[in-house]
């Protein structure tokens, strides 16, 4: 007979989530289990296609980039240089904003933060950081997101980009914010880092704690530095495959397991088998830390330094670490604030036009883009209208679906070696999946 | 005056609505004399049983749409609790984005067609038709949006949690609300039950852009025209809603080029705003025989993914799922 525990709801999770301990004769099996079906590739067909950029923002910002650019292929069209700026100005600004949210519910994870600080304490609880990092946190947040209104039009469901460009030139008042505002992220990235490293990664505790957990040996998947190509490493950090974006959906297939609505990604090569069937190697892992694996030189200067003092600190990738996740976002905080720093000058957004009027449409196109939450894709399939009549979608979630289920039933095992309770076993479940 | 209790939960759909609680400028925490977060199993973690233990929520806001048995069930605990429940964005309010599947209903979104259980734990089934929460239970305000502006939101906690003696007061949002409900967060009582945190009159009334009366004679799609900046979408050809949808959102989506498509929900004087939108359009059409206004209508595609874009669920008086506003 069969018993099942269930942890839910779970924190930190785009969609509604919960982890079902199921115990029988052969023994305990935890599941990772998405209680919600969002069905975006459903939503999608029979509309028009260049409606699909709005609409699969409920995926996550980034789907709204990686939509237009999957447009500009289907309509064959180069968005002119300050188009590709603005547009790249928002991603990088969606880094910082996705990357700085998961760092201030890691800081904030044991504590309530409407709590009333100074006035009521824990007694005998020190505070790991100044009480007013996590309110600097939420400003420079609250500035991301000015840049993301500035940029996309709206913050969390960006309109602005088209097929062949953007929707609008910016206004004068616009220029200097934005420089301003990526001036003081890029300030507030790097103390942020100097900050985590000396207390957080430093701590003893809280650096066992973080680094004592070993994330399953899976390969990882990112976009090369130059973007022109999708990589496939074992979890030694050794190329497996290199291929074109525009085949990604030759290479990677979506597959569904009964017990989750969350669809699995997997290398179609190595054949869909179920993710405890013992087969890692056909599935990979994607976000910072598969991209920081991907031991290559950073293209900005201070991120690339701080992925020195990391490499320095815990030796030569590939890193396996929960706490090597973590500091993996910290460097890539510092990236995308030098990304929005270099991208957010007047010369950069500024030129006669911003968008490529199309004037063919093609019926099949597919781009990927390295989004914060890790590399995601579209493909399309159009009739000769321009309705959308297939569609797949890579996102995040399904991308690292196989490495979350993973990582719960290794925390489920870890945590119940050692006897914790229900309840704490359900927070360290969060805390490792948060990074992912 | 003794602290508030607040739930915020969201149900199928996306985390923005809540971020956008979480984002209201960095001043979220500056809520914590009036307001005892109870239960915000997204940031504060917590489990359901936790709700036992509370005798009485006095704010619960409800973002996402009902498209499972665990949201549906996630609706009629927190509604059972709650004083005040608040169906925030457009997913809650109307059904959303993910209502959009009532559309296809031969889309089920099983995890697994042919999927063997055995061992393994089941789901809670998915349930159509996808409903907004007025489909399953009785809503007290609304904040529309996809996502919903955060000046909305912030009107919306204090006015239902700080009985008017919030220290930032609600100045800047309360120029988009209805008299009534600017009238009565300033006297600090709670506003009408069934108030919509929006403005009345369409989005047209706060779009920057200007109308020259002009009729088109057929219609584009965004990407097929740059449109004159600073006119009329609609009168370029280009479907925008904001004739048919509530304003509150200043025309944040026609401002960078955008048409809208009517995340607000209807403008109070307006019946079925797919029904607005076809008298819209027709009268804007430049046409004076049935052939040429076929002609013209026979361009348009997709007019139910389009003008009932996020409210297919709730407001499209042929396919409604449940209760009325």
């Amino acid at each position: 007979m069969m018993t099942t525990t269930i942890l839910e709801p779970l924190r930190w999770t785009a969609s509604p989530a919960r982890v079902a301990v199921c115990t029988n004769g052969n023994g305990t099996g935890a599941y990772y289990q998405v209680i919600a079906p969002r069905n975006a590739e459903r939503l999608c067909v029979g509309r028009p296609v260049e409606e699909v950029p709005r609409i699969l923002t409920i995926l996550s910002p980034a789907h709204h980039l990686v939509s237009a650019l999957t447009l500009d292929r289907l309509f064959n069209v180069e968005p002119p240089p300050p188009a590709v700026h603005m547009r790249e100005a928002l991603v990088r600004t969606q880094f910082f904003k996705h990357h700085i949210r998961i760092l201030y519910l890691l800081l904030s994870s044991s504590e309530n933060p409407f709590r009333e600080t100074g006035r009521v304490r824990r007694p005998g609880r020190t505070e790991l950081l100044p009480l007013h990092v996590l309110e600097e946190i939420k400003h420079h947040e609250a500035l991301a997101q000015e840049a993301e209104t500035i940029l996309g039009g709206r913050a969390d469901h960006p309109v602005s980009a088209i097929a062949g460009g953007v929707g609008r030139f910016l206004k004068e008042p616009h220029y200097d914010r934005l420089s301003e505002i990526a001036g003081r992220c890029l300030e507030f990235s790097v103390s942020t880092a100097k900050l985590l490293n000396e207390t957080l990664f430093g701590n003893s505790k809280q650096a066992n704690r973080l680094f004592d957990f070993t994330l399953p040996s899976i390969p990882s998947m990112a976009s090369s530095s130059d973007g022109g190509t999708v990589v496939l490493r074992g979890p030694d950090g050794k190329e497996i495959e290199r291929f074109a974006p525009a085949d990604l959906f030759d290479k990677v297939g979506l597959e569904r397991e009964p017990w989750t609505y969350q669809p699995f990604a997997y290398v179609k090569s190595k054949g869909w088998r179920s993710v405890f069937a013992g087969a890692p190697e056909s599935f990979f892992s994607v976000g910072p830390l598969a991209r920081i694996n991907a031991g290559e030189a950073l293209p900005t200067p201070l991120a690339e330094e701080e992925r020195q003092r990391t490499a320095a600190d815990l030796g030569a990738g590939p890193y396996t670490t929960l706490g090597a996740a973590y500091r993996a976002l910290t460097i890539e905080l510092i990236g995308a604030a030098e990304g929005m720093t270099d991208l957010c000058r007047r010369e950069q957004l500024t030129g006669p036009s911003i968008r490529v009027i199309p004037t063919e449409m093609g019926r099949t196109a597919t781009a990927a883009l390295e989004a914060p939450e890790g590399l995601i894709a579209h493909w399309y399939e159009v009739d000769d209208r321009g309705i959308v009549q297939n569609i797949q979608v890579l996102d995040g979630a399904a991308g690292n679906n196989a490495l979350r289920c993973l990582l719960v039933r290794q925390a489920v095992e870890t945590t119940g070696a050692v006897g914790m309770n229900v309840k704490d076993v359900k927070r360290r479940i969060e805390e490792i999946l948060l990074p992912f | 005056m003794p602290k508030r209790t607040l739930a915020v939960y969201t149900a199928t759909g996306c985390p923005a609505c809540e971020n956008g609680i979480l984002d209201t400028h960095y001043q979220v925490s500056s809520l914590t004399p009036w307001v005892d977060v109870v239960f915000w199993p997204h940031l504060l973690g917590g489990e359901w049983e936790d709700l036992e233990g509370v005798d009485r929520i006095d704010l619960c806001i409800f973002a996402g749409a009902l498209a499972g048995e665990a949201d549906r069930e996630a609706a009629a605990r927190l509604r059972e609790k709650s004083e005040v429940m608040i169906a925030c964005g457009a997913c809650a309010a109307f059904g959303g984005l993910p209502g959009l599947i009532n559309l296809r209903p031969e889309s089920t979104g099983k995890a697994a067609e042919t999927g063997d259980l055995e061992g393994c734990p089941p789901l809670p089934a998915v349930t159509r038709p996808v409903a907004g929460l007025p489909g399953a239970c009785t809503v007290d305000y609304v904040i529309p949006g996809c996502p919903p502006p955060q000046n909305l939101l912030w009107a919306a906690i204090q006015a239902t949690l700080c009985g008017g003696e919030a220290p930032a007061r609600i100045s800047f949002a309360a120029s988009r609300l209805p008299d009534s409900l600017a009238s009565a967060i300033a006297a600090g009582v709670l506003p009408n039950k069934g108030s919509v945190f929006g403005g009345e009159k369409g989005v047209c009334a706060s779009c920057s852009r200007r109308k020259e009366e002009k009729k088109f004679t057929s219609f584009h799609r965004p990407y097929e025209l740059n449109p004159d900046s600073g006119r009329c979408l609609l009168e370029q050809g280009l479907i925008c809603q904001g004739i048919a949808t509530r304003e509150g959102c200043g025309g944040a989506c026609t401002a960078v080029g955008a048409g809208c498509r009517g995340c607000f929900g209807k403008a109070e004087n307006v019946f079925d705003a797919g029904a607005k939108m076809v008298s819209a359009i027709s009268s804007t059409f430049d046409a004076t025989d049935s052939r040429t206004a076929e002609g013209l209508a026979g361009q348009f595609l997709d007019p139910a993914g389009t003008f009932y874009r996020y409210t297919l669920p709730e407001q499209c008086v042929l396919m409604s799922a449940g209760t009325k506003e």
